[in-house]
């Protein structure tokens, strides 16, 4: 990273409030943070305090009150390809009426890349997450795991500069999301990704995290950031005993309503 | 093939109560004829290749018709689904222009067509377009607003987020509507050839009815009967294979 260099992401003094003035309910207060180049940045918050809203503000899906989302120093006004956005609820996200390869398609076709190329470009991607014999399978015959896997896929397809995630393992048994929070570090660790990744499970922030930053809830504003100072490649049973992981997990308890 | 035979004892036991009750006499031969002679009517008529050419000039008006509504319907359904503002402002239109019977178009088609396929076409086409369009405005109304999201995301502009998402997503919406909008066309197509349009089956019914031919009046309405529900079968084939995905859901 040249410095200097804009961030990849930035929220700058993001606010968000629904309804008009007298009534209106503030979501999030004034939110600064920057996600830099190659971070994976971990955003961890009890539930109602507008972890999923920040996350659609940046992706420009939904435009602040106060404030402005910038991708590489320019604001974001409207979704962008550059940014793919992964969500919890992969069954609703995927196209039911397409098999996983032209799931990962789409991604191909937003581009413009011609059919013929589709193929090619989509296997590599495939055997990463691990798909390759599924991908004339339709997403309801694939496991909750392995529709995540292929939801990841499509994002990676888009080539993104950045991948935003909300809570993209919170509905999956714990051991497959311990086995997708593995695979996917490795695969952002190898590729130098840029990552926000949302959770309101605080050892997963510090699992996965290069930074965590803590919210609270009503209104959504920032409490804490905390470095992680963890080696990588991070492992389940080791970094989760390491006495920094406890002693992270003790400062981020107190935030997620337990004040 | 035991499915087949059972449903089969029903209308085969009709059959035979009614060449009794015509043997009997408890029925006029005038207007009921009897199943044999139904039946060597049916013959004759498939033989010499009228019932055949009649098949062939009322489905192809159904068709025409049913077709030209599925895409004007479907067009119009998905833009009025996806937008409000657009919804509410043809709404009046179209709850005033719906319940207008459509072979009251009959004397307005005849004006503009004169005698022929296209005027059936055009009164099924009539018919046809209203159940497709309120089943495709809510179909595309109810589909999840995250698939759009995804497209968003992606950068996929606006044509091609209905085309490649909401209404794949629809579409086991808008084929409930057109299997319904097929069984009108066939109504409304033999209802105009009864009415006003010399040709097809239903013109053939007329013609043998002021003919005396009961046998062949009915032969030909079975006829009618057995092609529909082929056309029905085919339908629902082709929507299996469509919607295969769907089914898939539905079962996991």
């Amino acid at each position: 990273m040249s410095a200097g260099a804009p961030p990849v992401l930035a929220a700058r003094g993001v606010s968000l409030a629904f309804g008009t003035p007298p009534a209106a309910r503030t979501i999030l207060s004034d939110l600064a943070f920057e996600v830099p180049e190659r971070e994976f940045v971990c955003i961890v918050g009890p539930s109602g305090c507008g972890k999923t809203t920040l996350l659609r503000v940046l992706a420009g899906l939904l435009p602040a009150s106060a404030g402005e989302a910038h991708f590489q120093g320019r604001r974001v006004a409207a979704p962008q390809p550059d940014i793919a956005i992964i969500f919890q609820d992969y069954g609703r996200a995927l196209l039911p009426w397409r098999t996983v390869a032209g799931n990962v398609a789409l991604a191909f076709e937003a581009r413009g890349i011609p059919k013929s190329e589709h193929a090619v470009r989509s296997a590599p991607l495939l055997a990463k997450m691990r798909l390759a014999e599924h991908a004339d399978k339709f997403p309801a015959e694939l496991s909750g795991g392995m529709q995540q896997r292929v939801q990841i896929a499509r994002c990676l397809a888009q080539e993104p500069r950045v991948l935003l995630m909300d809570e993209p393992f919170g509905a999956l048994d714990a051991i497959t999301r311990q086995t997708l929070q593995d695979e996917f570090a490795r695969l952002c660790e190898s590729e130098h990704r840029t990552v926000l990744f949302v959770t309101h499970d605080l050892e997963e922030a510090i699992y996965l995290g290069d930074r965590v930053i803590a919210l609270a809830a009503n209104p959504g504003r920032i409490v804490e950031i905390i470095d992680v100072d963890l080696p990588r490649p991070r492992r389940q049973l080791e970094t989760r005993e390491d006495y920094r992981f406890l002693e992270y997990r003790h400062r981020l308890f107190q935030h997620l309503g337990h004040e | 093939m035991r499915r087949v035979a059972i449903g089969m004892i029903f209308p085969l036991a009709v059959t035979a109560l009614w060449e009794l009750a015509a043997w009997a006499g408890a029925v006029s031969g005038d207007s009921f004829s009897r199943p044999v002679l139904v039946a060597a009517a049916l013959v004759a008529a498939v033989a010499d290749g009228t019932l055949l050419r009649q098949t062939a000039e009322t489905f192809v008006s159904a068709i025409i018709g049913l077709a030209i509504a599925t895409v004007l319907a479907v067009a119009a359904g998905a833009v009025l689904g996806l937008s409000r503002t657009l919804e509410r402002l043809t709404v009046l239109t179209v709850e005033a222009l719906r319940p207008i019977p459509s072979v009251a178009l009959i004397p307005v088609a005849l004006l503009i067509f004169g005698f022929g396929q296209n005027m059936t076409g055009s009164v099924v086409a009539f018919a046809c377009f209203w159940p497709i369009l309120i089943v495709t405005i809510s179909s595309v109304r109810g589909i999840d607003p995250r698939l759009i999201e995804v497209g968003r995301m992606m950068g996929l502009p606006l044509a091609k987020r209905i085309r490649k998402l909401a209404l794949p997503a629809a579409l086991p919406g808008i084929m409930v509507g057109i299997r319904i909008a097929a069984g009108i066309a066939i109504v409304v197509a033999v209802t105009v050839e009864i009415a006003a349009n010399p040709r097809g089956l239903g013109h053939g019914m007329i013609v043998a009815q002021q003919s005396l031919h009961p046998d062949l009046m009915w032969a030909t309405l079975l006829w009618l009967g057995l092609v529909g529900w082929i056309a029905n079968w085919g339908l629902l084939r082709l929507e299996r294979r469509w919607l295969r995905w769907f089914w898939a859901q539905r079962e996991a």
